[in-house]
C-alpha cells in the first residue's frame, strides 16, 4: 500500500520538524519497516538540536546504550550555544517578561525601538539575538517558547526579509503545538505577504506558494472549518497553477476536499477539467475516481476506485486522522468521503437513467439491499432525489426532469433586466461626468 | 563590431545589387536593351566598393561589347583609309573617341586600351603619309581636304595625351597586342578559377605573368594584384631563404599591406586567402598568428560571391579547419583574449608566447561561427536535395558540430555564458528536428568520419605548417564531436544552458526547438506545457520571421504529436490555424505557394527563397494535411450530424466544410487519388455510419508509412472512427427511434459494452442527446422534447433580446471608451479575440507581419469555441517549473477560466432552447 504514499513527495516541501508527525504516522501504520523509519528520524534530527531525542532513537534502533561520539559532542556544542544565545538575548527577554514594561510598547515600531534604546539600552543587536535565540529554541523542540519570542520579534523587527522568516517560524511552531486557530491566522497573514510581495523572481513566489500549501495541509485537515478553506486557498488560480506546475500530488487533497464538500459545485466543474488535464502528470485513486465518474462515466471503474480510495485515505497522514471515541478509533473523513462518493456516483447515474435496477445499483455503491433501500428512501424524503421506488420490479424510476419551459424562458429573460439597468446606470454616469468636464 | 558587420549582410545596398545582377542575367546579355540596362547599372556599380565575381562576369561582357564596337570602328577607319576618305575617317575618329570614353568607364581603369593606341598610331602614320603626298592632296575634293585638315589638328591635339603610350607602341607593336590579349586571357583564367572553386590554379596563373612586370610601371592600379603577388613571391623566396631574418615587424607590415587591399577593386580573393595563409606560417607570435588567422577567415568569407549564393564547399571546410586552429591557439595560450569591443593596441600581438599579461586580439568567435553555420545552411538551401551532392554536404554537419562544441566549451571556460548560449542555440538548431534514428546515424557518422578524417587532417596540417611555420600549434581541442546516447540528453544540456544565460531571442528559439523536439518524441503534455508556460503564442507576432517560421514548425509538430497520441481535438486546434489561409508551404517555409490574387514582387520572392528550410528539415506536407483533415473529419462529422437542422450552428473547421461542399458538388466521384479525396471519401462513409469503409479508405493512404509507431496510431484511429461513427449515427437517427438497445449498438460498431455505455453517457450528460438509459432492459430511451409553436417563438424572442442587449452594451462600451467596468468579462474577452481571428480569416497581404496577425487568434489554441480546449489554453501557468524558465514571467489569467466557463454554460442552455 506504500504505492500511494506521498510522504517522499511532500517532505521536501516541509520544515524538518514538520516531517516528524508524518513519520510518526507512518510508523503507526506500519507501511514501512520500523528500522527504516527510525533511521529516517535520526537523519532528520541530525541537523536539528534535539540531540537527546536523537540519542533515544538511536538506542532503540540499535538496541544499545552506547551513543556515538559525535552525538555527544554535538550535545555539548548545542548546550554551549544555547547558553551563549540566552545571554545575548537576556536583556530583551527580561524586558518582555515584565508585563508593565511591555505595556509601554505602542503600535509605532520606530517609537518602540527608540524607547527601548533610550530606556533599556536594548539595541538592534539584542533584537537580532532574540531572533537567533527563538530560532534555536525552535531547533531544540521548544516550540511554545519559539512562538512567543518570534511573535515579539516581529513586533520589533524592521527588516521585512527577517520578519517573513520569523512568520514562517511562527507558523511552524503553532502547527507543531497544534494551535490550529492561531496557525490559521498566521497562515492567512503569510499568504497575504506572499501574494502581495513583489518577489525577486516568479520562481521564488511559486516556491513560496508551494510551501505554504504543504504547510497548510496540517491546519486544514485539523481545523473544523478547514475543508472549505482548503478549497478557497488551493482553488485560486495562482495556487492551482502552482500545483499543476510543481506539485500535482496536492491535487489529492483538493479532490478530497471537493468530494467531502457538497456546496462547491460551480468550482467543482472547473476542477474536473483540471483533473482531466493533469491525468498524465499525476494520478491516484481519488483523482481517478473523479475521472471515472465525471469524465469517462465508467461506473464500474468508479466503484473499484472507491475501494482503493478507502485505503489511500487510511494511509494518508492528513486524511487519515483518527478520532478516539471511547474504545473506537474512527477516521471521520473516511466515512464522510465514502458517503459523498457514493452520492456522486448515484447522482450522475440518476441523471442519465430513467429506470434503475436497485440490485445493480447497490452493487455499484457497495451497499446491501436493505441498507440501500433505506438510503434511497431517505434521499427521496429529503427531496434530494426526484424518483419513486417500484418494489414489484425492484427498480427506481426517475421522474423525467425536463426543465419547465416557462422557467427556462424566465431564466433567459431575467438577466436582461439587470443588464439593461447596468447599461442605463453607466450611461447616466457618463452623462454626468461629461458636463463636469 | 564584427557581429554587426556580418549581420548587416542583408543591408539594402547589397540586395539591390544582386537584384540588378539577376535582372541582367535573365535578360540575355546579347540584347541591346539588356546591354543598355547593364551599362546603367554598371555605372552604379562603379561607385560601389563591393566587387563580386558575378558582377565581374557582367562587366566583362559589357567590356567585350565595347571592345567589339571599337574594333569595328577601327575596321571602318581602315576601310576609309584605303579609299582615302577623310570625311568618313573624321566621323569614325569622333566615334572612336566617344567609344573610348565608354570603354574607360566600363573597365574602370584609366589605362587606355591598346586597340585605341594602335589606332592612333595607324592614323598618325596615315596622316603623315597623306600630308607628305602633296599630289594626292591636291586631287582631293574640297570637303575631303577640309576634313583632312581638321583631322590633322584633332589628331595632334588628341595624341598629345597619349604620347608616351604611342611611343611605346611604336617601339614594339607586337608585344603590346599580345599583352592585351594575354591579359584578357588571364582574367578569364582567374574567373574560371573562381568558378571552379579551385584556388590552386591561381598561383599558376599569377606565375605566368612575367610580362606583368612591364605592366606595373605604366598600368598603375589595374595591375595591382599582380604586383602584389609578384612581391609576395619575392618575399616568399626571401623568407624561405632566411627564416631567421624574418621579424615580427616584417610580417606585420606585410599583413597590413595585404589587409589594406581587402575589398579593393581587382583584389583576387583567393589570392588574398593564399597570401594570408602563407603569413600564418611565418607569424612570429601566437597572438600574431591568431590575428592573421582571423583575417584569413574573414577573407574566406569574402570569397562568397553574393548573398544568394553560398560559399564554396572546400573553402567552407578550410574555414572550419582554421577555426579549429584558432581554438587550438586559444586553448594553448590562455592569456590571449579575443575581444571585439576595444580596438587593441597596434603592437599588442608583438608580445610573445611567454608574455605574462593578457594579450588582446580583435575578433569575434561567435560571429564567425554563426557565419559558418549560415553558410552551411545556405549551401543546403541551394543544392538540389535529390542529388548526391546534398547528401555529401549533409555529412559535413558533424564537422560544424565539432567547432561549435569546442567554441562553446571555450566560451564557457572563459565565462562568456551569453555567447556560449548563442553557440549552444546553433547546436540545438542542428539537432532539434532529428528523430532518434537520424540522430543515431549522425552519431555513427561522426564517429566514423572522426577516425577517417584523422589521417587526412594530419597530412593537411603537415602541409599547412610547412618547413617555415614558426608558431607550431598542436591539436589541443578534440576534432571529434561527442554526442550523448540520445538526442534528448543533448537537448537538455544545451537548452538548460540557454535558459540560464541566453538573451530573449535565443531563449525563445531554444524553447521552440525544445517544444518541437518533445513533440517529435510523442511527449505531448510536456510540449504543451512548455508552449503555454512560455507565453510564446502571445508574443510570437512581434518576433522576426525566421522565429515565426520556427514557431509554425513547432506548432505543426505539436499537432502531429497530439494526433499520434490520440488527442484529436488538440491536434486539430494546433493545425487548423496553419491551414486556414491555404498557405501552409509558405508558413512552414517549405516551398512557395502560388496565389492567384496577388503577384509577388521579385523582392518578396527572393526574401522568401532565402528563408526556405533545407529539404532534410521538412515536415512532410502530405502527412500534415492528412492529419489535419482527418482530425477535422472526426470532429466535424458528428458536429454536422448533431446540428444538421440548424444552419448557423458552430462550425469547427471551415476548411473542412469548404472541401466537403466542393466534393459534394461533383456529379461523379471518382476513386480517391490524393489525400484530400481519401478523406472526403472517408467522410462520406462516416456520415452514413459506415466506420469500416471509412477506416479502410484512410488506411489506404500511403503517408502512414512515415510514422514510426504506425500500427498503434492506426489502431487508435480505428477506435476513434468507431466512436465518432457511433456518435454520428445516434445524432442522425435519434429522431427515428424510440429506443435503441445497447447490444445492438455494440454489434453495429464493434465496440465493447463499457465503451458504448461511456460514450452514450457522456452524450447524455452533455445534453447533446435527449435521452436516458433504461437499465433493466439496457436500452436508450429517447425523449421527445416538443415545444409548442408559441414556446419556440418565445425562445427565439428571448434570444434576440439578449443579442440586442449585447449589441447595446457593445455600443455603449465603444462610445464611452471601453470603460465598461461592470460589463461581464466574457464579452470583453471576445472583443479582444475578434481582431485576431478576423485577421486569421483575411490574410490577403503576403507580408509576414500582416499575415501573422492571425497568430493572435491562436492565443487560445483552438479558437473554434470548443470550451474544453479553451479552458486549457487559458489555463495560465506561471513559469515556475524546475526547468528554470526564468525569463518568462508568469502572468495570471485571472478570471479567464471563469468567464469561459460562463460562456460555455450559456451555450448549452441556449442550445436547448433553440432545439425546440
Amino acid at each position: 500500500m506504500a504505492t500511494y504514499d506521498l510522504t517522499p513527495r511532500i517532505a521536501p516541501n516541509l520544515d524538518r520538524h514538520l516531517v516528524f508527525p508524518l513519520l510518526e504516522f507512518l510508523q503507526e501504520r506500519q507501511l514501512y519497516p520500523d528500522e527504516q523509519i527510525l533511521k529516517a528520524k535520526i537523519e532528520l534530527l541530525n541537523n536539528t538540536n534535539m540531540v537527546d531525542y536523537a540519542m533515544d532513537i538511536h538506542k532503540s534502533l540499535y538496541h544499545t546504550d552506547d551513543v556515538p561520539q559525535d552525538m555527544v559532542d554535538r550535545r555539548v556544542e548545542v548546550v554551549a550555544r544555547l547558553k551563549a544565545l540566552e545571554d545575548a538575548a537576556a536583556p530583551l527577554v527580561t524586558f518582555l517578561q515584565n508585563p508593565s514594561a511591555v505595556q509601554e510598547l505602542r503600535a509605532d515600531k520606530q517609537y518602540n525601538l527608540q524607547m527601548l534604546k533610550d530606556r533599556y539600552q536594548i539595541g538592534p543587536d539584542q533584537i537580532e539575538a532574540l531572533y537567533q535565540y527563538a530560532k534555536f529554541q525552535f531547533e531544540c523542540g521548544n516550540y511554545s517558547g519559539a512562538a512567543d519570542y518570534l511573535y515579539q520579534y516581529r513586533a520589533l523587527c524592521t527588516n521585512s526579509e527577517r520578519s517573513l522568516s520569523a512568520l514562517w517560524g511562527k507558523l511552524a511552531a503553532e502547527i507543531l503545538m497544534q494551535n490550529w486557530d492561531i496557525a490559521l491566522e498566521e497562515l492567512n497573514c503569510l499568504k497575504e505577504i506572499i501574494d502581495s510581495k513583489s518577489f525577486s523572481s516568479p520562481l521564488n513566489q511559486v516556491q513560496s506558494r508551494i510551501w505554504l500549501m504543504h504547510w497548510s495541509l496540517f491546519i486544514f485537515f485539523n481545523h473544523d472549518n478547514g475543508r472549505t478553506q482548503i478549497i478557497d486557498l488551493f482553488n485560486q488560480d495562482k495556487y492551482l497553477n502552482a500545483i499543476q506546475t510543481s506539485a500535482p500530488h496536492l491535487l489529492r487533497y483538493l479532490a478530497t476536499a471537493f468530494i467531502v464538500n457538497k456546496r462547491r459545485r460551480p468550482q467543482f466543474k472547473e476542477f474536473i477539467k483540471v483533473i482531466q488535464q493533469d491525468q498524465c502528470s499525476y494520478k491516484d485513486p481519488i483523482t481517478e475516481f473523479l475521472a471515472c465518474v465525471y469524465v469517462n462515466y465508467e461506473f464500474d471503474g468508479a466503484q473499484k476506485k472507491m475501494k482503493e480510495c478507502e485505503e489511500v485515505i487510511l494511509n494518508d497522514p492528513f486524511l487519515g486522522k483518527r478520532v478516539e471515541e471511547g474504545n473506537f478509533s474512527t477516521v471521520p473523513l473516511k466515512d464522510e468521503f465514502l458517503e459523498n462518493a457514493r452520492l456522486f456516483i448515484f447522482e450522475t447515474y440518476c441523471r442519465i437513467h430513467q429506470r434503475i435496477d436497485m440490485k445493480v445499483l447497490f452493487e455499484k455503491l457497495n451497499l446491501n439491499y436493505e441498507e440501500g433501500e433505506r438510503w434511497i428512501v431517505n434521499l427521496i424524503r429529503n427531496s434530494k432525489l426526484d424518483a419513486k421506488i417500484d418494489t414489484e420490479m425492484g427498480t427506481v424510476i426517475m421522474e423525467p426532469n425536463q426543465p419547465n419551459v416557462y422557467e427556462q424562458l424566465i431564466d433567459h429573460a431575467k438577466a436582461l433586466q439587470g443588464r439593461t439597468y447596468k447599461l442605463v446606470g453607466q450611461l447616466l454616469e457618463h452623462a454626468q461626468a461629461q458636463p463636469a468636464r | 563590431m564584427a557581429s554587426k558587420f556580418w549581420t548587416q549582410g542583408g543591408s539594402d545596398t547589397e540586395e539591390e545589387e544582386t537584384d540588378i545582377e539577376d535582372e541582367i542575367e535573365n535578360g540575355g546579355a546579347g540584347e541591346a536593351t539588356a546591354a543598355a540596362a547593364g551599362s546603367r547599372y554598371l555605372q552604379a556599380n562603379a561607385s560601389d566598393s563591393d566587387d563580386s565575381d558575378g558582377q565581374k562576369r557582367v562587366v566583362r561582357s559589357a567590356k567585350d561589347k565595347r571592345f567589339e564596337e571599337m574594333a569595328s570602328t577601327v575596321d571602318q577607319m581602315k576601310n576609309a583609309m584605303k579609299i582615302n576618305d577623310w570625311v568618313s575617317l573624321q566621323e569614325s575618329f569622333d566615334k572612336i573617341n566617344k567609344q573610348l570614353e565608354k570603354v574607360m568607364r566600363v573597365t574602370e581603369s584609366d589605362r587606355v586600351p591598346n586597340l585605341y593606341i594602335k589606332c592612333l598610331v595607324m592614323l598618325e602614320d596615315f596622316l603623315a603619309e597623306a600630308l607628305a603626298n602633296k599630289e594626292a592632296k591636291k586631287k582631293m575634293s574640297s570637303s575631303n581636304h577640309k576634313a583632312l585638315n581638321a583631322m590633322k589638328q584633332k589628331l595632334k591635339k588628341n595624341n598629345k595625351q597619349y604620347e608616351e603610350l604611342i611611343n611605346k607602341s611604336r617601339e614594339n607593336p607586337e608585344s603590346e597586342e599580345e599583352k592585351f590579349e594575354e591579359e584578357e586571357e588571364e582574367e578569364d583564367e582567374d574567373e574560371s578559377g573562381s568558378e571552379l572553386e579551385d584556388p590552386s590554379q591561381i598561383p599558376e596563373s599569377s606565375d605566368e605573368d612575367d610580362e606583368g612586370e612591364e605592366l606595373d610601371d605604366d598600368a598603375g592600379d589595374g595591375a595591382w594584384e599582380k604586383k602584389l603577388s609578384k612581391k609576395e613571391k619575392l618575399m616568399d623566396r626571401e623568407f624561405k631563404k632566411d627564416p631567421s631574418e624574418i621579424t615580427w615587424d616584417t610580417v606585420n607590415k606585410k599583413f597590413k599591406e595585404v589587409m589594406a587591399a581587402r575589398g579593393r577593386k581587382g583584389t583576387g580573393k583567393f589570392e588574398q586567402v593564399e597570401q594570408l595563409t602563407f603569413l600564418t606560417k611565418v607569424a612570429k607570435t601566437p597572438a600574431q598568428k591568431l590575428e592573421i588567422l582571423f583575417s584569413v577567415i574573414s577573407a574566406q568569407f569574402d570569397v562568397n560571391p553574393g548573398l544568394s549564393g553560398h560559399m564554396p564547399i572546400n573553402v567552407w571546410k578550410k574555414c572550419v579547419q582554421n577555426m579549429l586552429v584558432i581554438l587550438d591557439i586559444l586553448v594553448q595560450y590562455p592569456n590571449i583574449v579575443v575581444d571585439d569591443m576595444v580596438e587593441p593596441d597596434e603592437n599588442e600581438t608583438q608580445k610573445g608566447a611567454d608574455h605574462d599579461g593578457t594579450i588582446r586580439v580583435w575578433g569575434n568567435l561567435v560571429a564567425f561561427l554563426e557565419r559558418i553555420d549560415n553558410e552551411f545552411f545556405k549551401s543546403l538551401q541551394c543544392i538540389d536535395p535529390h542529388t548526391r551532392e546534398y547528401v555529401e554536404r549533409l555529412r559535413d554537419e558533424p564537422l560544424f558540430l565539432v567547432v561549435a562544441q569546442n567554441v562553446q566549451e571555450y566560451l564557457e571556460r572563459i565565462g562568456d555564458l551569453k555567447s556560449a548560449a548563442k553557440v549552444a542555440l546553433r547546436r540545438v538548431e542542428l539537432v532539434y528536428y532529428k528523430p532518434q534514428e537520424v540522430y543515431d546515424a549522425m552519431r555513427k557518422l561522426a564517429e566514423l568520419s572522426g577516425d577517417g578524417e584523422k589521417d587526412g587532417d594530419e597530412t593537411k596540417v603537415e602541409e599547412a605548417r610547412g618547413p617555415s611555420s614558426f608558431v607550431v600549434t598542436p591539436e589541443v581541442v578534440s576534432r571529434k564531436p561527442t554526442f550523448p546516447d540520445n538526442s534528448r540528453a543533448l537537448m537538455d544540456i544545451l537548452v538548460t544552458l540557454i535558459y540560464k544565460s541566453g538573451d530573449e531571442r535565443t531563449k525563445a528559439r531554444a524553447m521552440l526547438c525544445d517544444i518541437y523536439h518533445h513533440a517529435l518524441f510523442d511527449e505531448f503534455s510536456i510540449a504543451r506545457d512548455l508552449l503555454l508556460m512560455s507565453h510564446l503564442q502571445d508574443n510570437i507576432q512581434h518576433m522576426d520571421v525566421s522565429t515565426q517560421i520556427l514557431f509554425n514548425r513547432a506548432m505543426a509538430q505539436v499537432g502531429l504529436c497530439a494526433f499520434r497520441v490520440g488527442l484529436i481535438a488538440e491536434g486539430h486546434g494546433c493545425l487548423s490555424e496553419l491551414y486556414s489561409g491555404g498557405r501552409v508551404k509558405e508558413l512552414l517555409a517549405q516551398g512557395v505557394s502560388q496565389n492567384r490574387y496577388h503577384e509577388k514582387t521579385p523582392e518578396q520572392e527572393r526574401l522568401e527563397r532565402r528563408r526556405q528550410m533545407p529539404y532534410h528539415m521538412h515536415i512532410n506536407l502530405e502527412l500534415l494535411e492528412a492529419v489535419h483533415l482527418i482530425s477535422a473529419m472526426l470532429l466535424e462529422v458528428p458536429n454536422m450530424a448533431a446540428n444538421s437542422l440548424d444552419v448557423k450552428r458552430k462550425v469547427i473547421s471551415k476548411t473542412f466544410r469548404r472541401l466537403l461542399e466542393l466534393s459534394e458538388r461533383q456529379t461523379f466521384t471518382g476513386p480517391p487519388e490524393n489525400v484530400r479525396d481519401h478523406v472526403m471519401a472517408a467522410t462520406r462513409a462516416l456520415c452514413k455510419g459506415d466506420f469500416q469503409k471509412a477506416f479502410d479508405v484512410i488506411n489506404s493512404l500511403d503517408v502512414w508509412k512515415l510514422l514510426r509507431n504506425r500500427e498503434s496510431v492506426l489502431e487508435m484511429l480505428k477506435a476513434k472512427i468507431k466512436e465518432e461513427a457511433l456518435r454520428t449515427y445516434l445524432f442522425t437517427y435519434c429522431s427515428s427511434y424510440d429506443t435503441v438497445s445497447l447490444d445492438q449498438l455494440t454489434k453495429m460498431f464493434d465496440l465493447s459494452d463499457a465503451q458504448v455505455h461511456s460514450m452514450v453517457s457522456k452524450m447524455l450528460v452533455n445534453e447533446e442527446l435527449h435521452a436516458s438509459w433504461d437499465q433493466p432492459t439496457r436500452c436508450i430511451v429517447f425523449h421527445d422534447v416538443e415545444y409548442s409553436r408559441l414556446q419556440a417563438l418565445a425562445f427565439q424572442l428571448t434570444e434576440k433580446l439578449s443579442i440586442l442587449a449585447e449589441s447595446n452594451e457593445r455600443a455603449v462600451e465603444a462610445r464611452i471608451g471601453g470603460g465598461g467596468l461592470d460589463l461581464p468579462l466574457r464579452r470583453r474577452d471576445n472583443q479582444e479575440y475578434a481582431p485576431g481571428t478576423g485577421g486569421g480569416g483575411r490574410w490577403p497581404d503576403l507580408s509576414y507581419n500582416q499575415g501573422r496577425q492571425g497568430g493572435s487568434g491562436r492565443t487560445a489554441y483552438s479558437s473554434g469555441g470548443r470550451p474544453m480546449a479553451l479552458g486549457q489554453a487559458s489555463r495560465d501557468r506561471s513559469s515556475g517549473q524546475s526547468r528554470g524558465t526564468g525569463g518568462y514571467s508568469g502572468r495570471s489569467g485571472s478570471g479567464m477560466r471563469g468567464s469561459q466557463m460562463d460562456a460555455s454554460a450559456r451555450m448549452v442552455s441556449l442550445n436547448r432552447g433553440v432545439r425546440g
